[in-house]
């Protein structure tokens, strides 16, 4: 990009961030729904976390379990594991779309993470079981390295996230 | 639907193999849930939950609902979540803490230990009936606990709980001598899946350590590991294949408890260790003294399994419960334990990695949950009507008070358990 997205919000200009950061969150669920993991993995930050919390507005991954609470190193295990030939409990794969509305721009942190919000819901199949529909909330921590944006944090807030499962494999 | 005698039901089972209807046919879940569940001890949840007197945790035992609750003369009870005037559920949330339990539809109220404790307009009913115990919050008529884990009977002659768990309580004492303070609390939730098959088809998995190579085999990375299962700079993951090729936790032994209960040994190979886990280690040798702590932290077992629902998760230092909702679905949970008086760090890593390994999205828990499913559609077909668990079939080593050793990923974990729904169901 000639003018970055940081250097936009900087200059007060918002709007054009925000339509910059909901196209790249918008790229993120595409990489998903069309299982391009690797490219998925790296959007995000060496220091990153992806998080799905298992209660309603829950503080802390340290004492109290989680859906999902991956650093990077255990982002790369699950991506392993998704390309895996033998990961059976994706044979036959999942096929998702992901749908995202009502982005907003919440806030730039001191240190240069734009801190996006939005909701989304998610419709996942898989031949011979049942379809699954979840739906919440999607907050990103997005920074700008290296030239680009990547994500540092995001948490992903699901409606019924502190309800029973059946086998979850596919990030939201 | 036909009926079974208790001799058809006893054939069901022999000694290498079971009968496929023990998992596809209503009519036996049905017998199971009037011969097994409410004749044995359940698990129903740990004193930790209910801390102070009126605390209250509602779950279902038998697919009945009951709330585990404190009364401040009493102590812990069991009742039934049901009021005792037209039977609504009382209590709707999953926790809390009240004075009274009030019934929503007329407003009745109970106290923590299920007696009437208020009647709107009381005068119109005849005070002898209020008097009637059954018409407050009926008790579960055995209730005990070991070492703060509340077991609860329907049967009032069941057997005293230390003799139902027998050989099998040491795996609640392997868990528990874990805390510097030897105590634990399920503080941190739980996990909870469900999955389209049979529960047994769980709690057999529970004593399986044939099936990770093949079942797992996503999980193992390039360089020939598991991925890390458990915290520490050492003591955290385990080289999966042996240099003959065969998965090394397939070289693992099994036991059988008590004709009912099992036990897997322990896959790791080193003790935790590195940063905060030497300092756990510190804590726990000024307490126990260092015999007692290697002892204590020694890799001794991955699992106990209480037969018919419950499991102590050794390695993952957690607690599982299996529900039961039909013959073809089970919802399961999984609670990280803390070890109290341990660095509360040594207690964060123990919730995060329960995530990695048990939680619905986890590594582990996805693949067996393909299984059960799986295992729930081959078993409708009608080729052959026998499962086989004949594993090990006459290599188990006898080490005395009812347990049998089987090397080698035996199948003498299932074959004890379902020695134990032969004679429940057979009786």
């Amino acid at each position: 990009m000639s003018v970055t997205a940081q250097a936009r919000a900087a200059a007060g200009s918002n709007a054009v961030a925000l339509e910059e950061l909901r196209r790249f969150i918008e790229h993120e669920a595409d990489l998903l729904d069309e299982r391009r993991f690797d490219a998925w993995l790296d959007l995000y930050t060496e220091d990153a976390v992806y998080w799905v919390p298992a209660a309603p507005e829950q503080e802390s991954w340290h004492d109290h379990v989680s859906l999902f609470y991956d650093d990077k190193a255990t982002m790369r295990v699950r991506v392993q594991r998704l390309n895996h030939p033998r990961i059976h409990c994706q044979s036959p794969p999942s096929r998702c779309v992901r749908v995202i509305s009502g982005t907003k721009l919440d806030e730039v942190t001191a240190d240069g993470a734009w801190l996006v919000r939005s909701k989304f819901v998610m419709v996942e199949d898989r031949p011979g079981n049942p379809q699954r529909v979840f739906g919440g909330r999607y907050s990103h921590a997005v920074v700008q390295e290296a030239g680009r944006l990547r994500i540092r944090r995001k948490r992903v807030d699901l409606t019924n996230c502190d309800q029973s499962f059946p086998m979850l494999t596919q990030p939201f | 639907m036909a009926g079974y005698t208790s001799a058809e039901l006893r054939e069901m089972v022999q000694p290498d193999r079971v009968h496929r209807a023990i998992y596809t046919d209503p009519a036996i879940f049905e017998i199971e849930m009037e011969k097994i569940f409410p004749r044995v001890w359940l698990y129903v949840g740990h004193e930790s939950l209910v801390p102070n007197p009126g605390d209250f945790y509602c779950t279902h035992l038998a697919r009945q609902p009951v709330v585990l609750s404190r009364h401040k003369d009493d102590g812990i009870c069991v009742l039934f979540n049901r009021c005792g005037h037209r039977g609504a559920k009382v209590l709707n949330a999953e926790r809390g803490n009240a004075k009274v339990f009030t019934c929503m539809y007329h407003g009745w109220s109970f106290r923590p230990n299920g007696a009437l404790a208020g009647v709107p307009m009381r005068q119109d009913f005849p005070e002898e009936t209020l008097k009637d115990p059954r018409f407050g919050m009926a008790r579960l008529p055995r209730v005990e606990s070991y070492r703060g884990f509340v077991f609860a009977s329907f049967n009032a002659d069941a057997e005293p709980l230390p003799d139902y768990l027998a050989e099998a309580r040491r795996g609640i004492d392997e868990l528990v001598d874990r805390s510097p303070d030897g105590e634990v609390a399920l503080s941190a939730g739980c996990h909870r899946y469900h999955y389209r098959g049979n529960w047994k088809l769980q709690l057999e998995n529970l004593a399986d350590m044939y099936h990770p190579a093949a079942c797992h085999a996503s999980t193992v990375g390039p360089d020939g590991r598991q991925f890390k299962r458990r915290a520490g700079a050492e003591g955290g993951d385990a080289a999966f294949f042996a240099a003959n090729g065969e998965a090394i936790v397939a070289q693992t032994g099994v036991r059988g408890l008590n004709n009912r209960h099992s036990s897997e040994a322990s896959l790791f190979d080193k003790e935790q260790s590195g940063g905060h886990w030497d300092d756990y280690r510190a804590l726990m040798v000024a307490r126990y003294g260092e015999e007692r702590t290697a002892d204590i932290l020694k890799n001794r077992r991955h699992s106990m399994t209480f037969f018919p629902s419950s499991d102590i998760l050794l390695a993952q230092t957690s607690v599982r419960v299996i529900r039961p909702v039909a013959v073809d679905f089970t919802e399961v949970e999984v609670w990280p334990v803390r070890l109290e008086g341990a660095p509360e760090s040594i207690s964060d890593d123990l919730v995060r990695f329960v995530n990695m390994t048990h939680a619905a999205a986890s590594f582990i828990q996805s693949d067996d949950m393909e299984a059960f499913e799986r295992c729930q559609e081959g078993l409708a077909t009608q080729g052959t009507d026998w499962v086989l668990v004949a594993r090990g079939l006459g290599a188990e080593i006898d080490e005395g008070n009812g347990v049998l050793f089987g090397p080698r990923s035996s199948e003498i974990g299932q074959r004890a358990q379902h020695e134990a729904w032969r004679d429940l169901m057979g009786a």
